[in-house]
């Protein structure tokens, strides 16, 4: 799959199916997103090791519809103490998902985008 | 039919040869309560006295939470499948002489309120070695109609599984849908699912509404009638951060109040039922 | 570069990857977003809306039922199969071409 120099994003069909059919090298970075409840973290949880087991290069966690502290500290702890992206419980989330509408039309300035510029920097970072 | 008040007899399953057990598939856009509303109905059908079995095809945990049981990654013993005799299509058929009711006594978990819950495993990445169990799986519930109990069944998020059989044993496909373009896209496509010969009955849930007019909107947008309807609650997002079943943990809130009337309905319904 | 975007069902994949690609080509990057899911959604987060996105299900379903024939290069797939979305993204639910194994990415 050849894109010359250019990135790739894939949205994955939820579950691990299709994370577990990769090999490494296809994949440079996976971005693991979670949220606080209990049956997202045990999905995120096997989809990490699958990452590392499988060499699938830099594995991300973002922690979405964080509402506070605890929040983040928790999905922390769950997932083995690592370092997260929190992104902030945001009503322009859900305005944006209940149009249809793409978040950086809707709400370009809001903080669940400004959170997960810090993913698109550290992203970029390695990209380059 | 027996009348909304009384509970389908326990000894009784069938009047005239004909079941009058539920035989409902949820299925949803990820994210909608498709295991949440699936679990909370069937504690709900079993707190009343009705035999149940809940059925998780997802290969990945999250049925057995929202019912309370603890998560486990086992599927059906290897000893309940058996090679198939060369020239037939399957590789694998049920042990001779197990029947579809008789795995469900052996295999099934028996969790709160009696409610028995069965899986063909959970994947930590490879699904390989759970296809024997899978094979099982889809053989009992194959034959699930000659069983006794109630049949609730939960499949895993998205369009894939419930357009390759896996709802096959379900007269009713409840669709749980968000008031979000997405999530009513992805009820539009699974209202298919209601086409053709022989297709189940489909309705649609209305989860995590926000306005009163939100069941309607849902209604309009994917073509199927809304059967029940639940906002968002604090309580009930409370018990998914925690991992316990709302049930529990919420028995008063909106959603188990919409599901026990959905039950009403149900009961009522000549449909949902073969 | 290749990044997989996973999760379970509902918490933010499709947003998330959504906001990372359109950031990342706002940032000088050529991204190609690609939908994997067979319940594809990716397009209405990116903004391409409604009939764009049921267009490009409808393209890939084609694909797959064998009325359209698979492009013999990345750009002809792209090209085919794909559509503009904001910011320089292009977004594709089909990520095949001939003689390639199948699956996703």
């Amino acid at each position: 799959m050849d894109i010359d120099g250019g990135v790739l994003v894939a949205d994955l069909e939820a579950g691990l199916g299709t994370l577990s059919r990769l090999e490494a090298g296809p994949v440079d970075a996976v971005v693991v997103v979670v949220e606080p409840t209990a049956k997202s973290i045990e999905v995120a949880t096997r989809a990490i090791d699958l990452a590392a087991e499988q060499q699938l290069g830099e594995v991300i966690v973002v922690v979405n519809r964080v509402t506070n502290e605890d929040d983040e500290a928790h999905v922390r702890s769950a997932l083995g103490g690592r370092e997260v992206i929190a992104v902030p419980d945001d009503p322009e989330v859900i305005a944006a998902d209940r149009a249809g509408v793409g978040l950086l039309d809707a709400a370009p300035q809001s903080p669940a985008v400004a959170a997960l510029m810090t993913l698109t920097d550290r992203l970029a970072g390695a990209a380059a | 039919m027996t009348s909304a008040t009384q509970p389908v007899s326990a000894d009784d399953p069938f009047e005239d040869g004909v079941s009058r057990r539920l035989r409902i598939a949820f299925v949803g856009k990820g994210g909608a309560g498709k295991s949440s509303i699936a679990g909370t109905l069937a504690r709900l059908l079993a707190a009343g006295g009705e035999p149940v079995v809940c059925l998780d095809s997802d290969p990945l945990p999250g049925l057995a939470t929202s019912l309370g049981i603890a998560t486990s990654d086992a599927g059906i013993p290897d000893e309940a499948v058996e090679e198939a005799p060369e020239g037939e299509r399957a590789r694998y058929r049920l042990a001779t002489g197990l029947t579809s009711e008789a795995a469900i006594r052996r295999y099934a978990d028996t969790g709160p309120d009696g409610v028995r819950f069965l899986q063909f495993g959970k994947t930590r990445g490879h699904v390989a070695p759970l296809m024997r169990s899978q094979f099982a799986f889809r053989h009992i519930v194959a034959d699930i109609d000659d069983t006794p109990w109630h049949v609730i069944g939960d499949l895993p998020a998205g369009t894939r599984q419930p357009f390759f059989g896996w709802a096959g044993f379900a007269h009713l496909v409840l669709v749980v849908a968000e008031p979000a373009m997405s999530s009513m896209l992805s009820a539009k496509r699974l209202a298919r699912l209601g086409e053709g010969e022989n297709a189940p009955l489909v309705a649609a849930i209305a989860n995590k509404t926000r306005r009163d007019d939100d069941a309607d909107l849902v209604s309009q947008a994917t073509g199927l009638p809304v059967w029940a309807s639940a906002p968002v609650d604090p309580a009930v997002r409370e018990a998914e951060h925690l991992g316990v079943p709302i049930i529990d943990h919420a028995p008063d809130s909106p959603t188990v109040q919409a599901l026990r009337s959905l039950l009403e309905r149900l009961h009522n319904e000549e449909r949902s039922s073969p | 570069m290749k990044i997989a975007v996973v999760g379970k069902g509902g918490v933010g994949k499709t947003t998330t990857a959504s906001v990372l690609a359109r950031g990342l080509s706002q940032r000088g990057c050529d991204v190609v977003a690609l939908d994997c899911d067979t319940n594809a959604n990716l397009g209405l987060s990116l903004g391409v809306g409604l009939e764009t996105t049921e267009r490009l299900v409808a393209l890939r379903q084609a694909l797959d039922e064998g009325e359209e024939d698979h492009a013999p290069s990345w750009d002809e797939m792209l090209a085919r199969f794909g559509a503009d979305a904001p910011d320089g993204v292009r977004l594709t639910t089909v990520n095949r071409i001939e003689n390639m194994d199948p699956g996703c990415p």
